[in-house]
């Protein structure tokens, strides 16, 4: 159905390319040259594509959608857990389930069975814990779905947690940790994190202390708490029938019962913690992250927020932060802003990367953009130029049948409206200058900002009077 | 580093032709238009619509290689200085600003050459050439529009808007709906044939906050530099892309505009389009824009051979990081037959959680955090390397893993893989490939690279024939010839003790 709406489009397409492009332009005569803000485009259909959703009886909610380009059958799925969800003193142990659920064998294979299994049908799941979810990501071969599922299933709901494999995965834990601090912007982005989420449980991260605490029995218990059918959110998209996608999936998952009841939702993280810290690093460039709690995907001023952000930092060259500070005075060559919005919270954030020398002289270009926003020059040409970007960018998060039922499962994950997707471009569409101003004017004061700078300390001079005294943070392995 | 990942690509491709032909009526070769313009530009289409987006490429077969000694950099700079515009695009009033853009080239040059002369340097005139630089980029901000490229395409819905430069190859690419196919078209050609380099200088710091940021505070970025430094003697391949810091900070306009040249020669570009389009109507609009450039060649200079390597050669750098190993082997590049068969020796020791190396250095006996294979660095235009590298868990060392790994190596000439080993190599790389063709600007990444690079992208479907040749005896000859003690590069991340 999709595909003959296209088809036809295209036909369109061409025919309105001829009309209106030929008659403006001749040969390749640089003065003839269209202005390419005048270019006309034929219209472009696109309907918001639907994966179709079902509940099996155990709880379990199911998306589908088919498309038989290629052989292969994806499985994706969102679990109710995360690594917020660690025990106090135990941090690590979500990581640590999901990865030995993998990798530590089940009730009836070994794990170096497992291991030659998923090797010899080529594929292999990725099983990971984040911050407010676990995920899975499966591809395989059509041929191979009973075997895919079979395995899937069984690492899902019956992991056998082998106690060489749990050492193991500890270990290794224990040594990506050592080497977080080898790579200055994720340390930074850790303790970024940390500070911004300080007392929530967001805010705790493992390490190699947290990590001595964890024993196997841990692992079982989060496992049984957490991976229960009623948690589990399937997108099954390839080169399989609807028909047979329920099948597989009752045969497979269909008879495992739930023993739990719903898990209560952690309290969204509250602003706190304002400030500047430092952590120590001799190396010859500054990592800058400034940033508050802002609003989350299910608040009404996310639209206003999504806007505000692409202006702001996100939204490539003509953004305002990256063009103050690489273009105009070529102070860095990565800078800008990001905005990850959640379901009930978000976090804001500009940042740099640049020469030990030009650290402060960054930070206060990034403070004055901040500032210059939040007094209210938000302009209708900036807003114009954010909300064409923003909507006219929408399509590409629906290129694939995968992205299409992901995006419908994140939605229905997020507790979103259900007209969430469909009502999305005309809600960033009816964004006003005055409604960008007055989300600037609360959300942007860097007074609030918590910004923390790792770099070579010592020669980063005079710190800048207005923000206080800095806190030198040690961070823990 | 994006080598890597073409490599991986290439040899997925291939595989998928064994199967295109009998399982899956997925036929590449029936897909894909190709056209050659008059003027020598190479021109790939395939229809996909999944969605009403479109991916373009366009791939110049011009990369680093190609600087000359002192302008290392310049092709990477160059592809930063392709986003500042045209003369009609980013521009207020082009004839007041040529002016300005000429004055200061010429103060940035004598700025330049004053500074080059270190502690002879006249302070004053430095300082007096500064300022006059600074009036006059502050005057030009009048004449022109920042941005401007990057303004278009993203409010016209364009995604992944991105260029990269390697060794081999430059190459811009964008993702758009599919109705604005003429947009990419119209900016494309005119930063073809009417590139305007404004804000050069600041953009040159631009890139040494670049090199800063990949090289200078990344221990591995620093370690892959030194390694192909001391594996590459006299070939430019040991010289990093980013450039020497000491080349970089006096890059000239005139080095840029002299990679730039090399650009143009049509005979030396592909441009990929894949997606949602109807290809004789795209091919006419491509036409338009882009038949008008001058057919010419480049004249290549000539590249000096890399020679045979006499001895094993060994390199440490000491960083305030975690310890690292880099093992790297001279090899032939494609089409050699060897070439072949070392990319299955890849998938054998290093893909998948029952490779033998994986699974022996991480599971069984836990002195790894990581190791992993590539076949091909750093590019394919000439003969490349075979490179091990792999992190050892602390309290082992790099030493342990060398050891380790050299004789599961030696191991390998004495007692063949078995077939099984063999059979579960071809797997993973069809599967890779099948993967790899589920998105528009993969599909046109990996056609227009061999497409640049080879000559033809229908290459891979002889190759594929050749690959399947390969065997249990191959891999042993392979790597008895290549996998010796002389032809080795070691490189080494030691940690630094702090004082």
């Amino acid at each position: 159905m999709k595909r003959i709406i296209n088809i036809l489009c295209l036909k369109l397409v061409f025919l309105l390319f001829i009309l209106f492009s030929a008659p403006v332009f001749s040969a390749a005569a640089g003065s003839n040259l269209p202005v390419p803000d005048k270019l006309i485009y034929p219209p472009l259909q696109f309907n918001l594509p639907d994966a179709e959703r079902l509940v099996l009886e155990n709880g379990i909610v199911l998306y589908i959608l088919e498309d038989h380009e290629l052989p292969l059958v994806t499985i994706n799925a969102l679990i109710k857990t995360g690594t917020m969800y660690d025990p106090l003193g135990k941090e690590g142990v979500a990581e640590l389930t999901t990865y030995v659920m993998k990798t530590g064998g089940t009730q009836k294979l070994s794990s170096t069975e497992i291991d030659n299994q998923f090797d010899f049908i080529a594929a292999s799941p990725s099983l990971t814990a984040n911050l407010d979810s676990a995920q899975v990501n499966f591809s395989f071969l059509n041929k191979d779905i009973d075997q895919g599922l079979e395995l899937l299933s069984q690492i899902l709901i019956t992991p056998a947690f082998e106690q060489n494999k749990f050492d193991l995965a500890k270990g290794l834990k224990n040594e990506e940790l050592r080497r977080l601090k080898d790579d200055p912007q994720k340390l930074a982005v850790r303790e970024f994190n940390r500070i911004i989420y300080r007392d929530n449980s967001r805010g705790r991260f493992a390490s190699r202390q947290s990590l001595k605490n964890i024993e196997r029995e841990d692992l079982i218990k989060f496992h049984g708490q957490f991976f229960q059918p009623q948690n589990f959110m399937f997108a099954i998209t390839g080169d399989i029938t609807r028909e047979e996608a329920v099948n597989k999936i009752s045969r497979y998952f269909g008879s495992w019962k739930s023993d739990r009841n719903s898990i209560s939702p952690s309290l969204p993280p509250q602003n706190s913690n304002n400030g500047l810290f430092y952590i120590n690093k001799e190396i010859p460039q500054s990592t800058i992250i400034s940033g508050q709690l802002s609003p989350g995907k299910n608040h009404p001023d996310f639209y206003a927020f999504t806007v505000l952000d692409f202006i702001v930092g996100s939204g490539g060259f003509p953004s305002r932060i990256f063009s103050a500070v690489r273009n105009n005075e070529g102070l860095a060559y990565s800078a800008g802003s990001f905005y990850r919005a959640r379901y009930d919270h978000g976090v804001f954030a500009a940042y740099a990367f640049t020469k030990t020398e030009s650290t402060f002289q960054t930070l206060s270009l990034i403070n004055s953009v901040l500032d210059n926003v939040q007094s209210g020059t938000i302009t209708a040409n900036e807003i114009e130029w954010a909300k064409k970007s923003i909507n006219n960018g929408f399509i590409f998060s629906f290129t694939s049948p995968e992205q299409i039922a992901w995006q419908q499962m994140k939605r229905e994950y997020d507790m979103l409206p259900p007209d969430f997707l469909s009502t999305y471009r005309n809600k960033i569409e009816s964004m006003k200058v005055d409604d960008l101003n007055k989300i600037a004017a609360k959300y942007l004061n860097i007074k609030n900002n918590s910004t923390l700078i790792l770099g070579d300390t010592k020669k980063f001079g005079q710190s800048l009077t207005n923000i206080g005294q800095p806190v030198l943070i040690i961070p823990e392995d | 580093m994006k080598q890597n990942k073409f490599l991986k690509i290439f040899f997925t491709l291939t595989f998928f032709f064994i199967i295109a032909g009998n399982s899956y009526s997925f036929d590449l070769e029936k897909k894909v238009v190709k056209t050659k313009l008059e003027n020598g530009l190479t021109v790939l289409m395939l229809e996909r619509h999944i969605s009403p987006t479109v991916s373009l490429y366009i791939r110049h077969r011009v990369g680093a290689v190609d600087e000359v000694a002192g302008a290392s950099g310049a092709a990477h700079l160059l592809e930063h200085m392709m986003f500042k515009g045209t003369t009609t695009i980013g521009t207020k009033n082009y004839a007041a600003e040529k002016n300005i853009l000429e004055a200061i080239e010429k103060t940035g040059n004598a700025l330049d050459k004053e500074k080059r002369k270190g502690e002879k340097a006249d302070s004053q005139q430095i300082l007096k050439l500064k300022v006059k630089l600074k009036q006059l980029q502050t005057k030009h901000q009048k004449y022109f529009l920042p941005n401007a490229i990057d303004r278009l395409y993203t409010e016209n819905g364009g995604l992944d808007l991105n260029a990269s430069t390697g060794q081999d190859v430059t190459t811009y690419q964008v993702s758009l709906p599919s109705n604005k196919i003429e947009l990419w078209a119209r900016i494309e050609s005119d930063r073809l044939m009417n590139p305007v380099f404004r804000e050069f200088y600041t953009e040159r710091d631009v890139v040494m906050e670049e090199r800063r940021q990949r090289v200078e505070t990344d221990p591995h970025g620093k370690l892959y530099e030194q390694f192909l430094n001391t594996a590459y003697k006299v070939h430019p391949y040991g010289r990093p892309i980013l450039g020497w810091t000491q080349d970089m900070m006096y890059l000239s306009p005139a080095s840029v505009k002299n990679i730039f040249k090399k650009y143009k020669a049509p005979e030396s570009i592909v441009i990929a389009v894949v997606g949602d389009i109807n290809p004789p109507e795209t091919l006419k609009l491509i036409k338009r824009y882009f038949g008008g450039i001058p057919a010419g060649k480049i004249k290549t200079a000539v590249i000096p051979e890399e020679p045979g390597q006499a001895e094993e050669r060994r390199v440490a750098v000491n960083f305030d990081a975690n310890p690292m190993l880099l093992i790297g082997y001279h090899k032939p590049t494609a089409p050699a037959y060897d070439d072949y068969v070392l990319d299955v020796l890849e998938t054998i020791l290093t893909k998948g959680r029952t490779s033998r190396l994986y699974n022996l250095l991480v599971t069984e006996m836990g002195i790894a955090k990581s190791v992993s294979t590539s076949n091909g660095t750093p590019g394919t235009r000439y003969p490349n390397l075979f490179i091990i590298s792999a992190e050892p868990r602390f309290p082992h060392t790099n030493a342990q893993l060398e050891e380790v790994i050299l004789s599961e190596i030696e191991k390998i000439k004495t007692q063949p893989v078995s077939a099984a080993e063999l059979a579960k190599a071809k797997n993973h790389l069809r599967m890779g490939y099948i993967k790899s063709l589920d998105s528009n600007s993969e599909i046109a990444s990996i056609l227009s690279y061999y497409e640049v690079l080879l000559g033809d992208y229908k290459y891979f479907a002889n190759y594929l024939n050749v690959i399947d040749q390969v065997s249990i005896n191959d891999l042993q000859n392979a790597v008895k010839l290549y996998f010796h003690k002389d032809n080795r590069t070691v490189a080494e991340l030691n940690i630094k003790k702090k004082d």
